[in-house]
């Protein structure tokens, strides 16, 4: 099986760098960006199998490049990432297409369960008839 | 009652009691003075016609004497008349018309008696220096001023002359001075008036009925006495207050005078006044005592209404305080959140490449594996502190959840748990194992519990215990907060609810505390109470319904 292509917006770059490399260490081929300008922006030119997409971003914020991504890029799955009490914007996220929300701080087992959970979910989706999917 | 409801009474009352008894007492006093006045008004022209009446009277009394004496004057010759007998027989025939004639005579220009009718010994009597043969002779009629004359008795003469000089003669007649002062007397009003006349001089010509006896002079003030008939108030020499009807008679020196006493005459009137005074006052006292017990109603009601609203202004306050607190909590977690997170993914990160033959190889390979695992460690402490953080934080906004009470008071325990620490105080916890979860508000729960324990820590100061305990009973819930402070006093167990009730030093506390945990009780359908004695401590007890008991208000 191909490797599951992983994008990760975090403003935090440290964060950001440590869990890429993280991921990558476990056979994810893992991409980072900071902002949601430069998540679509990325999608534009490379495939990208799940999104993880943390709900606070300067700028655009996390809620918006979801709306985005479902709307251009509907097969690609999002994981999102929300703050402790932030269970509401978490809510949001899934009525709005994401696969998960997951409440910072994540153990890296747990979203590596989820990114695999997310990339099963979007490849049995791919087999479904397209009417199915139309709603996004 | 304080102060400020204080004054705020005194200004209702004062106003109401301005606004009610001022136009009424206006009416009042009005009301008396224009009887009073009109009623002296009718007495004064009652009087005055009385005086106009009888000194009419008067004057045709001494008038018809006088014509009665020029007739007989005329009626004979002089001869004829001073025949033996005539006069007599004349005088007779005057007296049985009850003419009041006491005696009857004609005297010569020499002022010598030419003949006399009469009870008195006058034939030989001289009358030459006498006033008045002098003005009877210079006017033609004259009435003397009441004298004692030779005879010792009070009388006054009637005397018209006849002829001129040296012929002339004098037809004279004494007229009987009671008969005078009966006629007078008819003018006395009630039991205290009189009536009288006086000279030009003030002396009496009839006897008054108090103060004086007949031809002493009196005390009038005649000069003031104009020529019509007047009616004047004046102070008596006995200090009586008079209304006194001053009339002189027609072509004469003499005045009659009428005295009354006003307060006799106006006796009814007084008596109306002393009804109207007695209806005014007792009026005034029912209205003053029943607007002042009105004012302290509706003063009571606006300090009930006060206390209320900056109860819940107060309320308010400390829920606006408490959110941007939790808003501030909240933005502190998330800032210490991510870089905490980046640490922790950092670590995870060199956990992850540290593989066996570092941790064999190196010297501090060991020591760097547990290191890592260490600031793992302690990453996961500072998020239980965010998370906790952040819960309070969230929990600021009113809503319900199924809430197990001895959570929230863990809670509450663990933010607390530091200070008593640091404080020396020993907190024991005492919960129910199998505590029902119940539907209540957690956050404003949070608040009640952390409010009673940080009372409880202030009460027992340095080395004190505070006991939390929770049990089920019936339908309710109950966690108690017991101290083993000073207690409270009795004369503040009323009090400590009230909104900035407080005995802690100025700054220290706002008074709030109970006050507001009292009424989110309330409002949580359950309730906040207290025992102590003071001395041994004191212990708050929550209680909450297990059922719904929350009061209807919204969403809350």
């Amino acid at each position: 099986m191909d490797p599951i292509i992983v994008l990760v917006v975090d403003d935090e770059e440290d964060f950001l760098n440590a869990l890429v490399t993280r991921l990558k260490l476990r056979d994810l081929k893992a991409h980072g960006v900071t902002t949601g300008e430069e998540a679509l922006e990325f999608l534009e030119q490379q495939p990208v199998d799940v999104v993880v997409l943390d709900i606070k971003l300067p700028g655009m914020d996390g809620l918006k490049v979801l709306k985005h991504i479902k709307k251009k890029h509907s097969r690609i799955e999002v994981v999102m990432l929300t703050g402790h009490g932030e269970t509401e914007s978490g809510m949001e996220g899934l009525s709005l297409g994401a696969f998960a929300y997951l409440v910072k701080p994540v153990k890296l087992e747990e979203l590596i369960a989820h990114i695999q959970e997310a990339h099963k979910w979007k490849i049995f989706d791919r087999r479904v008839p397209e009417s199915d999917s139309d709603e996004s | 009652m304080k102060r400020t409801y204080r004054q705020l009474m005194r200004r209702m009352l004062s106003s109401a009691w301005a606004v009610s008894l001022v136009p009424l007492w206006v009416l009042g006093a009005l009301i008396y003075f224009y009887f009073s006045a009109a009623q002296e008004e009718h007495l004064r022209s009652e009087l005055k016609n009385m005086a106009a009446n009888r000194v009419n009277a008067l004057g045709i009394f001494l008038d018809e004497r006088t014509t009665m004496l020029e007739v007989l004057a005329h009626s004979a010759p002089l001869p004829e008349l001073t025949k033996p007998g005539t006069l007599e027989s004349l005088f007779r025939l005057l007296n049985r018309r009850q003419w009041s004639f006491v005696d009857l005579g004609i005297i010569d220009t020499d002022g010598k008696h030419l003949v006399y009718t009469g009870a008195y010994p006058l034939q030989h009597q001289q009358y030459q220096e006498t006033k008045w043969f002098q003005q009877t002779m210079l006017r033609g009629a004259y009435v003397s001023d009441v004298f004692l004359g030779f005879r010792e008795s009070p009388h006054f003469v009637v005397a018209v002359r006849k002829g001129d000089s040296p012929d002339a003669w004098i037809l004279r007649a004494t007229i009987d001075s009671d008969v005078f002062t009966w006629l007078v007397r008819t003018a006395q009003l009630g039991q205290r008036g009189d009536a009288y006349i006086v000279n030009r001089e003030g002396k009496y010509q009839t006897p008054p009925r108090f103060g004086g006896e007949i031809l002493t002079v009196s005390d009038l003030d005649l000069k003031k006495a104009p020529r019509e008939i007047s009616v004047v108030e004046r102070v008596a020499d006995d200090g009586r207050h008079l209304l006194t009807a001053f009339a002189w008679l027609p072509k004469r020196d003499w005045i009659l005078v009428i005295d009354q006493d006003p307060e006799e005459a106006l006796g009814a009137l007084r008596l109306a006044q002393k009804a109207e005074l007695a209806i005014l006052i007792l009026g005034s006292i029912l209205l003053a005592v029943s607007i002042f017990f009105l004012v302290r109603v509706v003063v009571q009601r606006v300090e009930a209404k006060d206390k209320e609203r900056a109860n819940l202004d107060a309320q308010l306050a400390h829920t606006s305080r408490l959110v941007s607190l939790g808003r501030m909590a909240a933005g502190v977690a998330h800032e210490i959140n991510n870089p905490v997170a980046a640490i922790s993914e950092l670590a995870g990160l060199n956990e992850d490449l540290m593989d066996e033959d570092f941790v064999k190889n190196q010297p501090h390979g060991k020591l760097f594996k547990e290191n890592l695992s260490k600031i793992q460690h302690h990453v996961e402490r500072v998020h239980n502190v965010t998370h906790r953080m952040l819960g309070f934080a969230r929990r600021m906004e009113p809503r319900l959840d199924m809430v197990n009470v001895n959570d929230v008071v863990n809670e509450a325990f663990f933010f607390l748990e530091r200070e008593a620490g640091f404080r020396r105080i020993k907190i024991t916890r005492e919960l129910e194992a199998n505590m029902p979860e119940i539907k209540t508000d957690q956050a404003q729960l949070q608040q009640v519990f952390m409010n009673l324990l940080s009372n409880a820590l202030d009460a027992v100061g340095e080395g004190g215990r505070v006991g939390i305990e929770s049990r089920e009973e019936g339908d309710f819930v109950l966690v108690m907060i017991k101290d083993n402070g000073s207690g409270i006093p009795a004369e503040f167990q009323d009090s400590i609810f009230d909104p900035f009730f407080t005995t802690k030093a100025p700054g220290k506390g706002t008074g709030l505390g109970l006050s507001i945990s009292h009424s989110i009780m309330q409002n949580l359908g359950g309730a906040l109470t207290f025992e102590s004695v003071p001395g041994w401590g004191a212990n708050f007890i929550v209680r909450l319904p297990k059922g719904p008991g929350l009061r209807e208000k919204g969403d809350l």
